[in-house]
């Protein structure tokens, strides 16, 4: 017992110089908190972003930091738990004084942040494709709006391969509906019938996929073109592909375009079976740039050899960059100053262009469509002719389209309504 | 060189010999020009073309080229040759002999999902007449489900001298998948329409639905509907099995899943948390056994599984005999407390693993043997899923015959009927705690070589795994390996029949209530114990 | 009047009274400190501290509902993060409504989810949340129904031990799973967020905060009264008698479903509470509260703190989550370790948690029967659970 009585004192003194620790920080460096789920289920996701995180940094701080001044991570542990997350930007944003925040992955650990950042007016660089139906002064979208990944790969499909019946499959919450329930609007929009489109929902880790599998089978058998598009979340991917190859559903056949399916995800898989299936995001590691060359060589030099990259990394990597550049020309970390400047900063991505701040805060990327290879990369079948800008509230449901967003004084508002000429959220 | 030359014309009338020819032929010179013109086919419409070009020459020659390009193996090399890269070595694509070496970096011929469908219909064509039925086969099962009306006369022609009964009718069925639509005789169409409705699964229904959507005879669309209802009646029959099969592979997944925890949990009475965890590490130890193959020896890819099942028990079980001695020897006559020391471990190992492996999912391939699917009448049955059945069969028989026909299960059943008892006739009970403990925790562990098959192999594995185990110990009645079997196959069958219906998140909330109610009507579960031993 | 003689009851046990004291000062000593003190001095409790100490409280509050039905009637709830999160849900709506047309589409009536989705109209659940009395009635009473009718169907059935454990565990996954469903009109996976005011003040302002957290501790307190008077009254000593032995109470003509049944619906309705007051200081409620990890959480703190002791689960609570709060930032990639040690070390070596240990080093321990109520959970302690014929 006495043993146990020495520990138990122990955690006491520490909880003690818990809030020591949150208040004595030095001031010669300039803090950039990384808020990345590195336990619980997303880990799996976001672990590799914190990773890339450290590894701008490290870079920057070689080429001499920012404003003179070294940078540094400040890695926290939201656990996959959603309150904790705002909790963790608390304390990164009051107690450490962090001067940005890159993270989260999920929608939820975004909303559940959103307020923090508000209140305490700090900024937050949000890597990750989402539903969008969002524009908030501290948040910068560097991830695709529904615009800039689902409707021109649904073009895509039906253009190129001629699709007339479709599957939207996807996990039960807020992206998949969102984007499913813009893509069944646009969908008609563009002549298909009811009947034609078939709508599913799964739960979160859904591992037996047998009958919605066999399910799109027999929908493909009505004697028109199908296609899949899977807005399914990642963990449930692997045995979904695994029984689509199982069962011999052939992307020849019946092409699965998917949204949350990247290289990292393909890693979990022996992708011979999957060939030709699709993905669409704004960025693929086979895009052959020089830059996307060097990235991937850093990468492959600070993380391992056998490490792949993604989009929401290059998402990362085109944030950091917007904001070392909006830092550097506002000559200070301070959240408003760097806010305004933000907007118009335009830094080179990883496909061979420039991606620009629009003043709805989200960015202008291309949007790639690629074919799943035996070697578990995409190729670039089909892209955007041009940069495609994100936006924030969708045209293709009605309570959003008439909704704005522009941070540029004077409107400085996120979701202006040009229907009633008033900025939503003040009341009225 | 000319030798060489001689050679390699020889072999192609050898070539031309064993596919004979099929109208419009052209010689092996013709075919490679044209193959080289996809040297300068950089857009997708201009290897289109060359495909196009290869088809209209007619020449089996152009088979392997093909199957290249659709592999992604056709390589354009910097001086403008076209080659065929597999494996490390160079083969040019028309006589498939080692080409010269290359200086540079190869360029592939980009493909895409239209343009392999494209290949596969030329393919199928040039290969109607091939030596081997199975190719025959695959290249009619192709026509029929493109029907594209360019094949008839080569289809004709290989019908005519077809010998093989079963291709002969694919022929005749593809033949008429084509004069469906390419003729305009409603004689000729009802008769096809009979021969596709005869057919009567998947595909054919496909060809059908698509005529029935657009016949522009009300008669035929009229048959043509007829033979879409009778189809349908019929693949609807073959459903029900396939939901009951469907239903079963679930079940003997929550089986696996479970039975391990039906040891620890059932007859030990310890609520082991850390359950899953012993699965999530029997995956990896798949993942490690087949990583350790692939490096070191690539043939032996087909048995890893089994090479891996022994290490996985192995692992998980001597993980597990830790566990008992290090900590929950110590919490007998607290079973409560073992659910915190056991979260507490599931915690550690969880962590350990994502620090040693990576957060990421991990590749565990599948053997050839557990790959793809074969067809029982219109009933699909996956290779994977059915190995599966078969070895949680083949676990519980071992189970059972472990727990009542040795010395070793006869001493764990007497040490958890009469603990005291036991150990007066001499059984060192802590020893077989012990053992009970390891070899619960080591069945998790195999339970995970067959789950790295189906599912993510990533340190979340046990959790998403723990609560439907439970659920189907509880529903089964704690301490039966019986009850584990039939409440496992009971859940998977009844979530397989819910789920057309309500779908699978409804479905599985439906389950959940399902359980809590049947809890109600028998507080212990489908197979409780009775007398003395439940109080 | 009947009322404070009966949490008057409460009041019997020093260590009550001392822990009440501590509660009630911790509840006005941090506003103090975060208010009115200097943010320079040494004595200032930051901003960010004031929500995360009150969402130790409310954990504590669930912990301690746990340890009611836990600790005093053997009932191992691996569900009560379910009540938990219907209380918060109850909260969240009001909250919801609450922000009115200041959403981001300016839709007085639909919150922002449900607009963006096409919901035509307010589901008929969501009426009378408007209402803050209602909300708090049903803050209440959403817990409360579903464990009355849970609990009157579970211990009329005579489930007991692990049985109940699972299919509380059940009970909280269907709803984790049902809450996850866009269709149920709850928000999905987001869940409800964004609030704004609650009674017309800003949930933002250190005031509003300050308060909130003073309204956390009172009610702690409060629940500390209420479960030491259950404990300390007569139905309390047959409640141990339940726990030590059911089927004899039930032979000597007690209803032993009708008793535990009380103080299930009794602790149901507290961790409803605690969910109530945890939803504005955090921010946001959300499935993820349903899941079974959290729940078994909650018996993790309960353990560690020390169950049967009322006080100890709320140490436990507090001292677990500020471990976990400190972890996960000076640990990021190692705290699960450290967490994972330390529920297996108090197993091992704080059997009675840190109360026992506490209660061991003032000397003070009393020969309590701490040993029988195992028993009745684990048939036959020396004996695991048989698996006979």
């Amino acid at each position: 017992m006495k043993f146990g009585r020495r520990t138990v004192l122990g955690a006491a003194t520490a909880l003690a110089t818990m809030s020591l620790a949150f208040a004595a920080q030095a001031q010669e460096t300039i803090k950039v908190g990384i808020l990345h789920s590195l336990s619980g289920t997303m880990a799996i996701s976001e672990t590799t972003l914190k990773d890339v995180m450290l590894m701008l940094i490290e870079e920057q701080n070689k080429k001499g930091g920012v404003l003179g001044k070294q940078l540094e991570a400040v890695v926290v542990d939201p656990a996959s738990d959603w309150p904790l997350f705002a909790e963790k930007a608390r304390e990164l944003i009051a107690g450490n004084d962090v001067s940005a925040v890159f993270g989260c992955w999920t929608s939820v650990s975004r909303k559940s942040v959103l307020p923090v950042f508000e209140e305490l007016n700090s900024i937050l660089f949000y890597p990750v494709q989402y539903e969008g139906e969002e524009s908030q002064r501290n948040v910068f979208y560097t991830g695709a709006a529904p615009n800039q990944q689902a409707i021109p790969a649904v073009d895509y499909l039906m253009n190129e391969e001629g699709v007339e019946r479709w599957v939207l499959a996807g996990t039960d919450y807020v992206y998949p509906r969102t984007t499913n329930k813009i893509l069944e609007a646009y969908l008609k929009a563009k002549g298909v019938a009811e009947e034609d489109i078939m709508i599913n929902y799964t739960p979160f880790g859904h591992s037996d996929w047998q009958t919605i599998v066999s399910d799109i089978k027999a929908f493909g058998a009505a004697g028109k073109k199908t296609a899949v598009v899977s807005t399914i979340n990642g963990d449930a991917n692997v045995p979904f592909y695994k029984e689509l190859g199982n069962q011999g559903v052939a992307a020849t056949d019946i092409p699965v375009v998917a949204f949350s399916v990247g290289e990292e995800e393909l890693a979990g898989l022996d992708t011979e079976p999957l060939i030709g299936h699709l993905a669409a995001w704004n960025y693929f590691m086979s895009a052959d740039t020089d830059a996307n060359a060097e990235f991937i060589e850093a990468w492959k030099a600070f993380a391992g050899e056998d490490r792949v990259t993604n989009d929401p990394m290059e998402a990362h990597y085109i944030g950091f960059n917007m904001w070392v550049k909006a830092v550097e020309a506002a000559g200070t970390t301070d959240p408003d100053a760097v806010i305004d400047s933000l907007i118009g900063v335009a830094v080179p991505n990883l496909t061979g262009g420039y991606s620009a701040m629009m003043p709805n805060h989200h960015i202008t990327k291309p949007v790639l469509v690629g074919e799943i290879q035996g070697d578990g990369q995409f190729e670039t079948v089909w892209e955007t002719p041009g940069l495609v800008a994100g936006d924030a509230w969708s045209d293709h449901l009605p309570e959003s389209a008439p909704l704005i967003s522009d941070w540029r004084a004077p409107m400085s508002c996120g979701n202006f309504n040009t229907e009633t000429g008033k900025c939503g959220g003040q009341g009225s | 060189m000319p030798l060489l030359r001689r050679l390699v014309l020889l072999t192609f009338a050898a070539l031309a010999l064993a596919f004979p020819a099929t109208g419009a032929r052209a010689d092996a010179a013709e075919i490679s020009a044209i193959v080289d013109r996809f040297a300068t086919a950089s857009k997708f419409p201009q290897v289109e073309a060359v495909i196009e070009a290869l088809g209209a020459a007619g020449d089996p020659l152009a088979v392997p080229a093909l199957r290249a390009l659709e592999a992604g193996e056709l390589q354009v090399a910097p001086d403008g040759r076209v080659v065929i890269e597999r494996g490390d070595a160079l083969l040019d694509p028309v006589t498939l002999e080692a080409a010269a070496p290359v200086e540079g970096r190869l360029k592939k011929v980009r493909t895409k999902n239209s343009i392999r469908r494209m290949i596969g219909d030329v393919i199928s064509g040039l290969t109607l007449r091939a030596p081997e039925p199975a190719i025959r086969m695959t290249a009619a099962e192709t026509i029929f489900a493109s029907a594209d009306a360019a094949q008839l006369d080569a289809l004709e022609a290989a019908l005519a001298e077809e010998t093989d009964a079963g291709v002969k009718s694919r022929m005749e069925e593809a033949r008429a998948a084509i004069l469906l639509t390419a003729s305009d005789d409603p004689a000729v169409q009802m008769a096809a329409i009979d021969i596709i409705a005869d057919r009567g699964d998947q595909q054919a229904l496909a060809v059908l639905a698509t005529y029935a959507n657009q016949a522009s005879n009300a008669d035929v669309q009229a048959a043509a509907r007829e033979g879409v209802a009778e189809i349908e009646s019929t693949l609807a029959m073959w459903q029900a099995g396939q939901n009951i099969w469907y239903g079963v592979s679930l079940g003997s997944v929550l089986f696996l899943a479970a039975i391990g925890l039906a040891i620890t949990f059932g007859v030990m009475g310890v609520i082991n948390m850390a359950h899953g965890e012993m699965v999530m590490l029997g995956a990896y130890t798949t993942f490690v056994v087949q990583e350790t193959i692939r490096n070191s020896f690539p043939g032996a890819f087909e048995f890893s599984l089994l090479i891996a099942l022994p290490l996985a028990f192995l692992v998980s079980g001597l993980v597990g005999l830790v566990m008992e001695r290090g900590i929950i020897r110590h919490l007998y006559g607290r079973p409560l407390e073992t659910l915190l020391a056991t979260w507490g471990v599931s915690l550690i190992l969880q962590q350990a693993v994502r620090t040693i492996f990576g957060p990421n999912n991990r590749e565990v391939g599948n053997p050839d043997w557990m790959s793809g699917a074969f067809m029982i009448g219109e009933m699909s049955v996956t290779w994977s899923r059915l190995w599966i059945v078969v070895f949680a069969l083949c676990v519980f028989g071992a189970l059972l015959f472990a727990m009542n026909r040795t010395p070793l299960g006869l001493q764990m059943r007497a040490v958890t009927q009469n603990r005291r008892m036991a150990s007066a006739m001499g059984i060192r009970t802590p020893w077989v705690d012990a053992l009970t403990f390891a070899l619960g925790s080591g069945i998790a562990g195999i339970a995970g070589v067959a789950l790295s098959q189906i599912d993510n192999v990533s340190p979340n594995l046990g959790r998403t795994y723990i609560i439907d185990s439970f659920m189907v110990v509880v529903f089964g009645g704690v301490g039966n390996l019986w009850g584990t079997l039939v409440g496992g196959l009971t859940l998977g069958v009844v979530n397989k029949f819910l789920e057309p219906y309500a779908g699978a998140v409804l479905g599985k909330i439906l389950i959940l209530v399902f359980i809590i109610l049947f809890i109600q009507r028998r507080p212990r579960g489908l197979f409780a114990l009775k007398g003395r031993a439940v109080e | 009047m009947l009322f404070t003689r009966f949490l008057a009851g409460g009041l019997k046990s020093p260590v009550i009274i001392g822990a009440l004291v501590v509660i009630l000062a911790i509840g006005v000593i941090v506003p103090v400190l975060n208010l009115a003190v200097a943010p320079g001095s040494a004595f200032h409790i930051p901003d960010h501290m004031v929500p995360l100490f009150g969402k130790y409280l409310c954990y504590a509050m669930a912990a301690l509902a746990l340890d009611l039905v836990w600790g005093y009637c053997g009932i191992l709830s691996l569900g009560h993060g379910a009540f938990f999160a219907l209380g918060g849900y109850a909260m969240g709506m009001h909250l919801m409504r609450e922000i009115g047309d200041r959403g981001v589409y300016g839709n007085a009536v639909l919150p922002d989810f449900m607009v963006f989705l096409n919901w035509k109209e307010l589901p008929w659940f969501w009426h009378g949340f408007d209402s803050f009395v209602f909300a708090c009635i049903m803050v209440a009473a959403a817990p409360g129904i579903l464990a009355f009718v849970f609990g009157w169907f579970a211990f009329r059935s005579r489930v007991t031990g692990v049985y109940l454990s699972i299919i509380t565990q059940a009970m909280t996954y269907a709803l984790l799973l049902a809450f996850f469903r866009n269709d149920m009109g709850f928000g999905g996976n987001n869940g409800l967020t964004d609030f704004k005011d609650v009674l017309g003040f800003d949930l933002q302002s250190g005031r509003v905060r300050s308060t909130l957290f003073f309204l956390t501790a009172f009610f702690l307190a409060l629940n500390l009264l209420i479960a030491a008077a259950i404990v300390g009254s007569k139905y309390g000593k047959i409640l141990r008698a339940v726990r030590d032995a059911e089927p004899r109470t039930r032979f000597l003509g007690y209803r032993p479903d009708k008793i535990k049944l009380f103080a299930w619906t009794v602790s149901a309705i507290m961790a409803g509470v605690a969910g109530a007051l945890y939803v504005p200081q955090v921010g946001i409620i959300n499935p993820g509260e349903f899941a079974p990890a959290n729940s078994i959480e909650m018996v993790v703190w309960t353990a560690v703190g020390g169950r049967g002791t009322l006080v100890g689960p709320i140490g436990g609570a507090i001292l677990v989550n500020a471990a976990k709060s400190w972890f996960t930032g000076v640990l990021p990639e190692y705290w699960l370790f450290a967490l994972g040690a330390l529920f297996i070390f108090t197993t091992l070596y704080l059997p009675d948690g840190v109360a026992g240990l506490i209660r061991k080093m003032v000397g003070k321990a009393r020969s309590k029967p701490r040993g029988k109520d195992e028993e009745t959970e684990a048939p036959a302690a020396d004996a695991p659970a048989g698996a006979a014929e």
